[in-house]
């Protein structure tokens, strides 16, 4: 494998890949395991052993563990079987009052709380801000992504789950 | 015989050859190439220099002792831009309008982007701005469009924009307020005060206000033009100082001279350098417009395969379309530049095909001169357009650059068929190959169809010049089925641009915004009115560009004047440009005689259909062009002989790949080829600089001039 090629696509993980490399990455065809190469980085940066079968968010990903499939935090912590919605084992905080919401707007115009709330879905393992959910209040909480993994593999990647 | 003595040297330094012609006395001329040396220009500008200097047969002092004009066009200021490597500049604007520098213009993020990135809107992006936020003080003060004080400048913020970015170092100070186009006054008062400060301080740095660098309407250009004006000339200007001393180094009497984009010469001393940043490509256009008076077609096509680009334009009955707002390094300035549509298409360019959708394309990278294609063996393993003609036997391995550069074909062939044809599953490597070249060709062919329809214009009316050092390679490729009137190439294809450059002569331009509306039925009074506005900035500009070029060394009497408007039907969005027919306009009539060159000029570039007949017209641009003639390079013309070319001309047969089978292919060197001459393909014409492929049935003939004459087989 190409390190010097590893070594950009380690820094595009990090959010470090400049512009014009980043851009070039863009306008270029995907080699063909771009796939593979992605997943081993994430899969250096962890320190838990699971096996990375699909990262779903900055922090998150679904692993396999002995036989199930896992959503696991970049920390380590567990949300349980990836077909269930992992928000819901997640620390939620919820604003969707004007004080709330001016404390991240400060000096700022913010939404009218009647009409609009900002979720925020946290890791009880160590705290990351994992997703943001900005809706009318009583809207239930959404389920962003449920792969059909097997499908994915077999017919987008053609390698064993 | 008479040794005759070169009096203009021309140099062209592209993204990847520099070129240098010669011109002599008589006008004939010889040329030189070396690889283009960006870090320092000065390297590839001398080793061209003397490669020229060598075929005349005199020594490099020799020849710089002998001419009159050395004429440069590089790309220093370009890079300084593109590299963002210019000076720190700070910038005192009206308040509230600070983020100006920031929000720039929306198609600054994607204006030069290939077409599927457009589509893509997550890749668009902004350039880099040239002026920090930081750097950027907003003062209170206003002026309306009409040039009315609406808001006094408040003195007292000036003062302190200018001592603060004093105290940051700032190596120049640029003021730029809304409408100073109408009334700079602020300006120059803000300008007064930041002078006063300086003497006060002792403090060495620049200031600079965007009336002086370019006093038209439309603030974001105005602003871009005096941001890269103040950022980027300085190391700009370096760059050209070491070739003036290099040149003088070796003899050279004179200050060296440049292009600026609007196609006339000016010394490197010219103030808004900024004005020549971009003029090595424009340098085909003059030289086809110069073409065009000999061939007696006064509508041509021109078109440029370099390396990485291909580049069309167009001169439609002799007028030469300019851009009053071209788009450069991504910025968009209010900058008069010789049209020319560009897209990525060159030699240079890499072919790919994806591994997972077998989709071929070209580019948009490309090789470059360094490490160049993978048959230079200097490193690059991805294949481009060059490996492919070399693999079919298009190009002479050994006689690459004369020979200079020796190509491995088989290394070519091996990674080719590892990374295309291997990946698209096919086993005749060759196929792919000229699968690769067709594409390059169709897309080059399709850009010109879409120049020429977009434009209205029939090909069948036109002349098509070729030229680029690659432009003969593709030649017969790109334009077949267009059904151009003619299609010319040169022996010189490879350094055309340096020898358009060198049929320029010295000019000043200067111009001014105006809003001027004549409408259909003006009162006399309301049109006398406009008759003397008119005079009296001619007269103004007139007297600026008389200055400027008499500072450079002309005297008065040399000097020709042309003064030119921009003129609209009124209430359209683009302007045409005119020039007048005569010098002032003292009466009525006189103005008149100015719309109706107007509206001729509308005519040819939108086609007679376009004639609106009884309208308006608004003015809203006014100029004044000074000019010296130059001595200019002159074709020489010979007898047309026989239709065979002489025995010393042929150079044998080599195997080459066309439409799928090999061809035993005639081999002629192209310097051999006399006037009169017929060539029958298959056949390649080798030059050191170039290569002229003619397809089975097609056929090349030489005309008087010594042009090349592509005939399509019926
Ligand atoms: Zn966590």
């Amino acid at each position: 494998m190409n390190n010097q090629q590893m070594e950009e696509y380690k820094l595009l993980v990090e959010g470090q890949l400049p512009w014009p490399q980043t851009k070039n990455l863009m306008s270029s065809y995907k080699d063909r395991d771009r796939f593979f190469k992605i997943l081993k980085i994430y899969q250096d940066k962890v320190k838990w052993d699971e096996k990375i079968l699909l990262p779903i968010g900055e922090h998150l990903f679904i692993v396999q563990k002995g036989n199930q499939r896992l959503v696991k935090c970049t920390c380590g912590h567990e949300f349980g079987d990836y077909r269930k919605n992992w928000k819901f084992q997640s620390v939620l905080l919820v604003r969707n009052k004007v004080e709330d919401l001016e404390s991240i707007y400060p000096h700022s115009d913010v939404c009218d709380p009647s009409w609009m709330e900002i979720r925020e879905f946290i890791c009880p393992g160590c705290g990351t801000l994992l997703e943001i959910e900005a809706c009318s209040p009583g809207y239930p909480i959404t389920f962003d992504f449920c792969p059909d993994l097997e499908g994915f593999y077999s017919e987008w990647l053609n390698h064993p789950l | 015989m008479k040794t005759a003595r070169p009096v203009v040297a021309g140099i062209d330094a592209g993204g990847t050859m520099t070129d240098t012609i010669l011109v002599d006395e008589f006008g004939t001329f010889t040329i030189g190439k070396a690889a283009t040396t960006p870090q320092l220009e000065s390297i590839g500008f001398l080793e061209s220099a003397i490669e020229a200097s060598d075929y005349r047969g005199i020594a490099i002092e020799d020849m710089f002792a002998s001419v009159e004009v050395v004429l440069y066009t590089g790309t220093g200021m370009l890079n300084v831009l593109l590299s963002r490597s210019g000076r720190n500049i700070g910038l005192i604007t009206n308040k509230g309008i600070e983020d100006m520098v920031l929000m720039g213009r929306g198609l600054q993020s994607w204006g030069d982007y290939s077409y599927a990135d457009r589509l893509h809107a997550v890749t668009h992006h902004h350039p880099p701005p040239l002026v920090t936020r930081r750097n950027t003080h907003g003062v209170t003060g206003r002026m309306d469009h009409m040039g009315d004080e609406i808001i006094p400048l408040y003195e007292h913020e000036v003062e302190q924009a200018v001592n603060t970015l004093l105290d940051k170092e700032v190596e120049v100070i640029c003021i730029c307020f809304l409408f100073s186009q109408v009334n700079p006054s602020h300006e120059i008062l803000a300008e007064g005060i930041a002078r006063t400060i300086l003497t006060r301080r002792e403090a060495k740095t620049e200031l600079l206000s965007s009336h002086q660098v370019r006093p038209v309407i439309r603030e974001q250009s105005r602003l871009n033009s005096l941001l890269i004006e103040a950022y980027a000339t300085g190391g700009g200007r370096k760059q050209l100082k070491s070739i003036e001393k290099v040149a003088r180094e070796n003899g050279y009497r004179y200050g060296v001279q440049t292009l600026q984009s609007f196609g006339g010469l000016t010394s490197i001393n010219h103030p808004n350098l900024h004005e020549t940043m971009v003029s090595g490509p424009i340098g085909g256009v003059l030289g086809a417009r110069y073409i065009s008076q000999i061939i007696e077609n006064d509508s041509l096509v021109v078109s440029d395969l370099g390396g990485t680009s291909f580049d069309m334009g167009i001169i439609s009955k002799g007028q030469i379309r300019i851009d009053q707002e071209p788009l450069i390094g991504r910025f968009k300035l209010n900058l008069p530049l010789i049209a020319m549509d560009t897209i990525g298409a060159g030699a240079g360019m890499h072919v790919k095909v994806d591994p997972l959708t077998k989709k071929v394309s070209l580019g948009p990278e490309s090789a470059g001169s360094e490490p160049g294609p993978i048959c230079f063996d200097k490193g690059n393993l991805v294949p481009t357009i060059c490996d492919c003609n070399a693999i079919l036997g298009r190009l002479n391995p050994d006689y690459f650059l004369g020979g200079k550069v020796k190509l491995n074909v088989d290394l070519a062939y091996e990674k080719f068929k590892e990374t295309c044809a291997d990946v698209l599953e096919v086993d005749n490597v060759y196929d792919v190959a000229e699968g690769m070249i067709n594409m390059l060709d169709s897309e080059a062919g399709v850009a010109l169809r879409r120049m020429l329809s977009a434009q209205g214009i029939h090909p069948s009316e036109y002349t098509l010049l070729s030229y680029g050092g690659s432009g003969p390679l593709h030649l017969g490729g790109y334009s077949r089925g267009i059904g151009f009137k003619d299609i010319i190439t040169f022996q010189f294809a490879a350094a055309f641009s340096a020898f358009g450059c060198t049929t320029a002569d010295f000019q000043k331009r200067f111009s001014r915004s105006v809003h001027l509306d004549i409408p259909l039925e003006a009162p006399f009074m309301e049109l006398q009115e406009t008759v003397l506005t008119i005079n009296s900035i001619w007269g103004d500009l007139k007297s600026r560009a008389l200055e400027q070029m008499v500072s450079e060394g002309h005297t008065a009497d040399q000097i020709g004047f042309q003064p030119f408007l921009l003129m609209r039907y009124t209430g359209q969005l683009e302007d045409v440009e005119v020039y007048s027919p005569i010098d002032t306009i003292n009466s009525v009539n006189e103005l008149n005689r100015v719309i109706e060159t107007f509206r001729n000029i509308y005519k040819n570039i939108n086609r007679s259909v376009s004639d609106y007949g009884q309208t308006s017209v608004s003015v809203m641009e006014m100029g004044m062009i000074a000019s010296v003639e130059k001595i200019k390079p002159r074709l020489k013309k010979s007898k047309l002989g026989k239709s065979k070319p002489e025995e010393r001309a042929y150079k044998g047969l080599r195997e080459v790949y066309f439409n799928s089978k090999w061809e035993k292919t005639q081999l002629w060197e192209m310097d051999e080829i006399l006037p009169g001459n017929e060539i029958r393909g298959p056949a390649i014409i080798e030059h050191p600089a170039t290569t002229l492929v003619i397809h089975p049935g097609d056929e090349v003939f030489m005309n008087e001039w010594s042009m090349l004459h592509y005939r399509h087989q019926e």
